[in-house]
This record gives C-alpha cells, sequence and structure tokens, in this order.
C-alpha cells in the first residue's frame, strides 16, 4: 500500500498556551502568514495544563502530528 | 442540563466570508449532536449581533451558545456578557476562533471551510461538558505596604497617600531615603538629592 | 522626604524589615520585624547630647561608607529622617560589656532603653510595593587588575558622591582617602561589573554612564587644572537631555578614552593605569592621583529571600521578574504585589520615579473597589478521589495549594487524613498541578480534563 503524498491531509493537533503561543497564532493571522490548514488549534489555559495523557489520546484517534506549545 | 446548542457564525464583514463558506459552516453545525439552532450574521459583535444572539436564546430556548468569529482574545468578554444578558450562565459558551487561526491564515475555500466546520464541532462538543460558573467576589483591604523607602518606595507611598489610602512604609536602615541621600547633586537636572 | 513623614496617611517603620508575608491580592498579612533601636523614639527629641559624649568616637560611618567617623550613638546621617538616633548594639560599650552608661545619664529627655527589644507587630494589607532598591557590585572581589581594594585611592563612584557631596566627610572637598591631598588627575573606569560576562554581570547597570559624566565634569569644575579621564567601551545617553549632559562635560575638558584598564598599579604617590585607546589602536598609560569605579548595580541584599517568602519570581540576576517586560512591568506573577526602581533592574532617578508612580495607580485601581472579582476558571478538588500525596503542592507556581487535614467516617467511626486544598483566590488556573494527580483528583473548571479530551475527540475525527 503507498500514500498518494499529494492528496495525503495530516491531522496535525496543536496545543497552544492561551497566553504566548495562542495569542502568537493569532498575531501570524494578524501578518496574514500562511499556513497547511491541516493544524488544527486547541486552546489550553497555560502549557502546565498540558497532561501527557492528551497527546496519547490525540495519537489514539488518529492525529499525524500533536505539537504542545507555551 | 439540557443539551440545546445554538452556533452562531461571523461573516466578519468578508474577513470571514470571503475565504470561509459561513452558510456551509452553519449547516454542517445544524447536524452535530446537540446543536438545535445555527445562523450566520455579518458582524456578531455589533449590537444587532448581540441581540441576535440574546433573541436566539430565548426563542430556541438555548442553554448553551457556540460562537464562531475572530479569536477569543478579541472577543471572549464581549459574547460572555451578551450571553448573561440573553438569560444562560455566562460559562456556557464557548468562542471559536474562525478569523485569525482560519480565513487570516489560508486561502483554499475548501480547506478553510472544511477547517472551521471542524473546530466547531470541536467547541459544540466542548460546550455540551461545561458546567454553570459564578464569579465570586473577596473584599479587598484598602491599605498599601511598601518595602524599602528609596526614592522608588518614597514616590509610592507618597502617591497611593495622596489619592486617599492608608500606607505603611517599611524600611530596613533607620533614615528612610535610599542611595539618593548619598548623592550629590543629580543628572540631568543637578538639582541636590535630598 | 519630610513629606512622606509628615503625611497622615504614611505610616514609617524604620530599622525594620518584614519577614513573613501570607495571604493574597486585596488580604495579606505581613510581619514586621522592628530591630531595637536602644532609644524611645515617642522621646527623643534629636538633640544629640548622647552622640556628642559617646565615648565610641572612632567607627566608621556607614553613611559615608567608611570615609567619615560616628559614635555608637547616632543619626544614619544629619538629615535623617526621622531625625532620631538610635544605638549600634555591636559597638556600643554599655550593650557589649556593661560599662558605660553615658548617654543615659545625659539624655534630657530619657529616651534611653538599654532593654529594647526586638518586636514584631503583624499588619493586614491589601497590596504591597516592593521598592527594595540595589546594592553595588562588590567589584573588591572580582577585579584584581585593580587591586582588590588595597589602593585606598581606588575608590567606588558612591565614594566619590560622598567627597563631592557638602554633606559628607571633606564638606565637598575631593579629597584623596589616603593622605587628603586634591587629586589633580582622577580618572573614571565604567562597567565595573556591569557588561563583563566573566568576572561581572552580563547586563548594563544604565546610570553609571550619566553619573560618570556628572563626575567628570564635578572634577573639571571644582578642581582648578585638573584632568579627567573615562575610561569607557560605550557611552549611552538614551534618555531625555542626557547626550547634551554629556556634551556639557565633554565642553568642560573631560577626557574621554575608549578602552578597557587593564592593570592599577602605583608608581611613588599615583597610580598608573594600563589600558588601550581601542580608537587608535595603541596601548597607553595614564597617571592619576584618584581612580573611581563605576560599579555595577546588584540586587539588595536579603532580596531573594524575601521574594521568596511572600511568593513570585526573581530573574536570573536576582532582580525581581515583572509579570511582562513590556506589557505589565510593575505586576509580579503574584496578584497584588507591585514593583518600583532599581529592585526590578538598573535604573535611574526619573525612570525609578516613572515605575513608582505606576505601581501606585495600579494599587489606587485596585482600591477603587470594595470588592474583587475572581476568575471563576480555577482548580477544584475531588476530595473523595485526593490520596493525599502532595504531589500537585510544589507543582503550583502561585503556592495555592495546600495539605489541610479532613474529616471521614471509616469502618470504625471517625479519622482524619489530609486532602489537598486549592486556595481559589491564589489560584490562577493555570492547570499545571492536574497532570501531576495520579488520582484524577484535581480539576480545572472550563478545561476539565472530559472537556479537552471531547475536544481532541472532535477534532480527531
Ligand atoms: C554613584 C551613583 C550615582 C548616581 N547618580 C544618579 C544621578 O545623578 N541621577 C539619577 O537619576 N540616578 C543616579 N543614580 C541612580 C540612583 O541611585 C537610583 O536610580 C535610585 O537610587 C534608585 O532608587 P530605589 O528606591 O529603587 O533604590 P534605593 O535607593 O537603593 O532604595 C532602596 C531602599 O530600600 C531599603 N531596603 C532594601 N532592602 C530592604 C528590605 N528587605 N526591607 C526594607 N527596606 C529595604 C534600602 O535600605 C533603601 O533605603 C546613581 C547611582 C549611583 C550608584
Ligand atoms: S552607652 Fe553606648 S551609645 Fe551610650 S554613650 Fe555609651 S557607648 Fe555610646
Ligand atoms: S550605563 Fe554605561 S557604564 Fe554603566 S554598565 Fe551601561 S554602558 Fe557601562
Ligand atoms: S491551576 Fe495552577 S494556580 Fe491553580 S492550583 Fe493548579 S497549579 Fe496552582
Amino acid at each position: 500500500m503507498s500514500i498518494d503524498k499529494s492528496q495525503w491531509q495530516p491531522k496535525i493537533i496543536v496545543f497552544a498556551c492561551n497566553w504566548c503561543s495562542y495569542a502568537a497564532a493569532d498575531l501570524a493571522g494578524l501578518n496574514h502568514l500562511e499556513y497547511p490548514a491541516d493544524v488544527r488549534i486547541i486552546r489550553t489555559p497555560c502549557s502546565g495544563r498540558m497532561d501527557p495523557l492528551l497527546v496519547l489520546r490525540a495519537f489514539n484517534r488518529g492525529a499525524d502530528g500533536v505539537l504542545l506549545s507555551g | 442540563m439540557k443539551k440545546r446548542v445554538g452556533v452562531f457564525v461571523c461573516d466578519c464583514g468578508t474577513n470571514i466570508a470571503s475565504v470561509v463558506d459561513t452558510e456551509k459552516v452553519a449547516a454542517a453545525a445544524r447536524q452535530f449532536p446537540g446543536v438545535v439552532f445555527a445562523t450566520t450574521y455579518k458582524y456578531m459583535c455589533s449590537d444587532p449581533g448581540q441581540e441576535l444572539v440574546r433573541n436566539a436564546i430565548k426563542e430556541q430556548e438555548l442553554e448553551q451558545v457556540v460562537i464562531a468569529s475572530c479569536s477569543p482574545r478579541m472577543h471572549e468578554k464581549t459574547f460572555r456578557k451578551a450571553v448573561e444578558d440573553g438569560g444562560i450562565n455566562a460559562y456556557m459558551f464557548e468562542m471559536v476562533n474562525i478569523r485569525e487561526q482560519d480565513s487570516w491564515v489560508h486561502h483554499d475555500r475548501e480547506q478553510a471551510t472544511q477547517k472551521a466546520i471542524a473546530l466547531v464541532r470541536m467547541a459544540v462538543s466542548k460546550v455540551l461538558r461545561n458546567q454553570p460558573l459564578q464569579v465570586s467576589t473577596i473584599p479587598v483591604t484598602r491599605k498599601a505596604l511598601v518595602i524599602g523607602g528609596g526614592i522608588a518606595g518614597m514616590q509610592a507611598a507618597l502617591d497611593i497617600a495622596e489619592a486617599g489610602h492608608q500606607v505603611i512604609l517599611v524600611e530596613k536602615e533607620a533614615s528612610i531615603g535610599g542611595k539618593m541621600t548619598q548623592l550629590d547633586k543629580t543628572f540631568p537636572t543637578m538639582d541636590c538629592a535630598a | 522626604m519630610v513629606a512622606v513623614a509628615q503625611h497622615p496617611n504614611i505610616e514609617m517603620i524604620t530599622y525594620a524589615e518584614v519577614t513573613q508575608v501570607k495571604g493574597y491580592i486585596g488580604n495579606f498579612k505581613a510581619t514586621i520585624k522592628k530591630k531595637p533601636k536602644y532609644v524611645d523614639w515617642d522621646l527623643c527629641t534629636g538633640c544629640g547630647t548622647c552622640a556628642e559624649k559617646c565615648p565610641t568616637k572612632k567607627l566608621k560611618d556607614e553613611f559615608d561608607l567608611g570615609l567619615g567617623l560616628r559614635t555608637a550613638i547616632h543619626k544614619v546621617y544629619p538629615q535623617a529622617v526621622p531625625g532620631k538616633f538610635y544605638i549600634d548594639a555591636q559597638n556600643c560599650t554599655k550593650l557589649t560589656s556593661g560599662k558605660c552608661g553615658v548617654c543615659e545619664k545625659l539624655c534630657p529627655a530619657q529616651a534611653i532603653r538599654f532593654d529594647d527589644k526586638e518586636e514584631y507587630q503583624e499588619v493586614e494589607v491589601g497590596a504591597i510595593v516592593m521598592a527594595t532598591g540595589y546594592d553595588l557590585f562588590k567589584w573588591e572581589e572580582a577585579y584584581g587588575e585593580y587591586g582588590y581594594g588595597k589602593y585606598p585611592d581606588v575608590i567606588s563612584s558612591l565614594h566619590f558622591e560622598r567627597l563631592v557631596s557638602a554633606g559628607g566627610p571633606t564638606g565637598g572637598k575631593v579629597q584623596r582617602p589616603s593622605d587628603g591631598k586634591e587629586p589633580k588627575s582622577v580618572a573614571f573606569i565604567k562597567c565595573v561589573g556591569s557588561r563583563d560576562d566573566t568576572k561581572g554581570k552580563s547586563y548594563c547597570s544604565r546610570a553609571c554612564c550619566m553619573y560618570t559624566a556628572k563626575h567628570a565634569y564635578q572634577v573639571k569644575d571644582k578642581i582648578e587644572d585638573s584632568e579627567a579621564y573615562v575610561f569607557y567601551m560605550d557611552v549611552r545617553t538614551a534618555g531625555k537631555n542626557y547626550e547634551e549632559f554629556y556634551q556639557r562635560s565633554l565642553n568642560a575638558g573631560a577626557k574621554y578614552i575608549r578602552g578597557r584598564v587593564s592593570k592599577i598599579y602605583p608608581r611613588g604617590e599615583r597610580l598608573v593605569l594600563k589600558s588601550e585607546d581601542t580608537l587608535l589602536g595603541r596601548p597607553l598609560e595614564v597617571e592619576a592621583d584618584l581612580v573611581v569605579l563605576a560599579t555595577a548595580m546588584v540586587p539588595s541584599e536579603g532580596a531573594g529571600a524575601l521574594a521568596k517568602a511572600i511568593g513570585f519570581s526573581s530573574d536570573k540576576d536576582g532582580f525581581y521578574q515583572e509579570a511582562h517586560p513590556k506589557l505589565q512591568p510593575v505586576e509580579t506573577f503574584a496578584a497584588g504585589v507591585y514593583l518600583a526602581g532599581c529592585c526590578q533592574g538598573p535604573k535611574d532617578i526619573p525612570d525609578t520615579v516613572a515605575q513608582a508612580s505606576a505601581a501606585a495607580v495600579k494599587i489606587c485601581g485596585l482600591f477603587s473597589k470594595n470588592e474583587l472579582a475572581t476568575e471563576p476558571m480555577v482548580t477544584q478538588v475531588d476530595v473523595s478521589k485526593c490520596s493525599g500525596c502532595g504531589f500537585c503542592v510544589p507543582i503550583c507556581p502561585y503556592n495555592a495549594i495546600s495539605l489541610e487535614p479532613i474529616q471521614e467516617r471509616g469502618h470504625h467511626g471517625p479519622f482524619t487524613r489530609n486532602a489537598a486544598q486549592v486556595n481559589s483566590s491564589l489560584c490562577q488556573g493555570c492547570g499545571a498541578c492536574l497532570p501531576a494527580c495520579r488520582t484524577l483528583a484535581l480539576n480545572l473548571k472550563g478545561f476539565t480534563n472530559d472537556q479537552l479530551v471531547a475536544e481532541v475527540d472532535a477534532l480527531c475525527l
């Protein structure tokens, strides 16, 4: 089995801290900096809130990549 | 708590609607479990926009509200207030960022619309698990403690005292004044330090 | 200063320190330790009869940095506020060996109290301003090339301030500490301990370029036929009218030499400074009668311990950490605790005053309300699940969690055990404690495990 790379749409889940990374993503928006639409952001109150179990949950449900940013 | 979610998708003029098909997002939202009402509007944050939310809460007997618009860092407070004025708890509300984190950073209409739908699905799923929260209050003792009696501490103490509040100024040496009292004349004016 | 002392709303507690702070914004309880002064300040009139007769005449005056002398019973300096006398217990003959007591006999107000004790006072306040200022970098311990402090005529800038001050030990005449002669050639070295990763601090102390320009000008102005040499790395004059101020020193004849001094050694009565003029690329030797070091500002002694006691953080250099360098420059991570002056970082008086007023405004804003609304998105403990392990306690950056005994009913009747308790006024809703809890006893309202899992699932669909 092979993956047609041009059609493949990865699921990228981002956990972003409300105070820095989430704000930075907003700033990227303000500057209209383009990035792939497969990137989906979940807002967290702080990166300290991140439980490793949430990352595992994401992979378990089929995420292709998880980015924690804070 | 009953599951009666209302979804409101904002065009933000053309800021969102030029890239995201907001009607399609609203239509998709109507299919999500728990959603009983979904609509779009040109400017959700405007007075008529908020009015729309308030009325829908009453008419549709909404228990939860999801607004897909700009960043929550922008208007979360505005909408919490609107939701509360509509008659439900301000925390039975979630906001979806389809402007800063969608329409402004993608240009493929189909992909951006799909992303908006996914983000709304996420928020609906979350809001169904929200609990009403109460803002509580704590009393304030109107008295300040200033630690250190140099120019910084003296200035802060004076400003607070002048505003009519009590101040306790604690200094470790036997005299206030700090380093400045050891200086002769000070730049840039060369007036005396004491 | 007098305005502070006379203000009806200000209670001034000097010769005292804050030892403990508990509570949270709007509701702090602070413990103040008052050190024994051995003089009843309600009675002392500040007449000074005691100091005139005190036999301990030869003590080094800290205010004049050892350039002047004082007695055991003394004021910090003549214009001290409050203008009262106190006894330095370590050097008082009566307190160390039981003899003397002259001041007690002579004091017309009968204010002397040899049995004075340390006292603790508890106060309740709604907000705190940290204004503990700075100390000077101990160059004597780091700079061997400048003689480790063994040459009496190599002094710090603060010493120099005492020498030029009309209220100083020399009445404002610049004199060499070694022989009291007027120096004809004065050399200034900037950035001593600042901008020096190997021996000192990496940061710039911000005030020294300007006060050195001031000192060089004062030398030219006060001493006839004098030379003022300034060794520098850069001249930083970023302030309103600062560049003009520096130009005035240059116009007065101060000689600025770009280069670091690599060695100072004595030659006869004078000192030789070996350096290089890096603009000309030439080695250089300057003879001076007095060398003045512009030493770095460092956080004041005990500043770090105080921050710990109150519950906010210091930066890598020990200065108090502001909540955000641009947007919250006077706030700390502890709500209700604000920063003013050099405790937050080196700065000059204009910046210090501006920051102090900013901190005051923040507090006045806080005090404009009777009550404070608290953010409801805080952590909740399900005590039935909490095992009392305490893992979460040290994780919380805001010290919001404590283990508290709770009553429970077991097979053999009631018993007590420990369970975590979150103080919702301290909790900032960061959620850092949640991953630490093995039993899922903690949950953050608004960002519960259930909610986040639902989000992940919905996105991965
Ligand atoms: C040689 C020299 C010359 C200068 N010349 C100028 C000039 O001409 N113009 C200019 O604008 N700036 C000048 N400055 C800078 C100026 O000194 C500072 O900007 C200013 O003093 C900072 O004030 P502050 O209140 O923050 O700190 P400080 O003056 O250090 O005051 C801090 C106070 O807090 C007290 N304290 C410390 N710890 C505690 C504690 N734990 N509990 C209770 N009290 C405590 C200290 O005893 C002190 O009284 C000069 C600095 C130096 C070194
Ligand atoms: S008792 Fe102490 S302070 Fe008083 S005069 Fe004697 S030495 Fe000085
Ligand atoms: S202010 Fe000037 S002398 Fe002081 S550390 Fe900065 S550059 Fe050096
Ligand atoms: S959420 Fe953050 S602030 Fe609140 S108790 Fe947990 S660790 Fe402390």
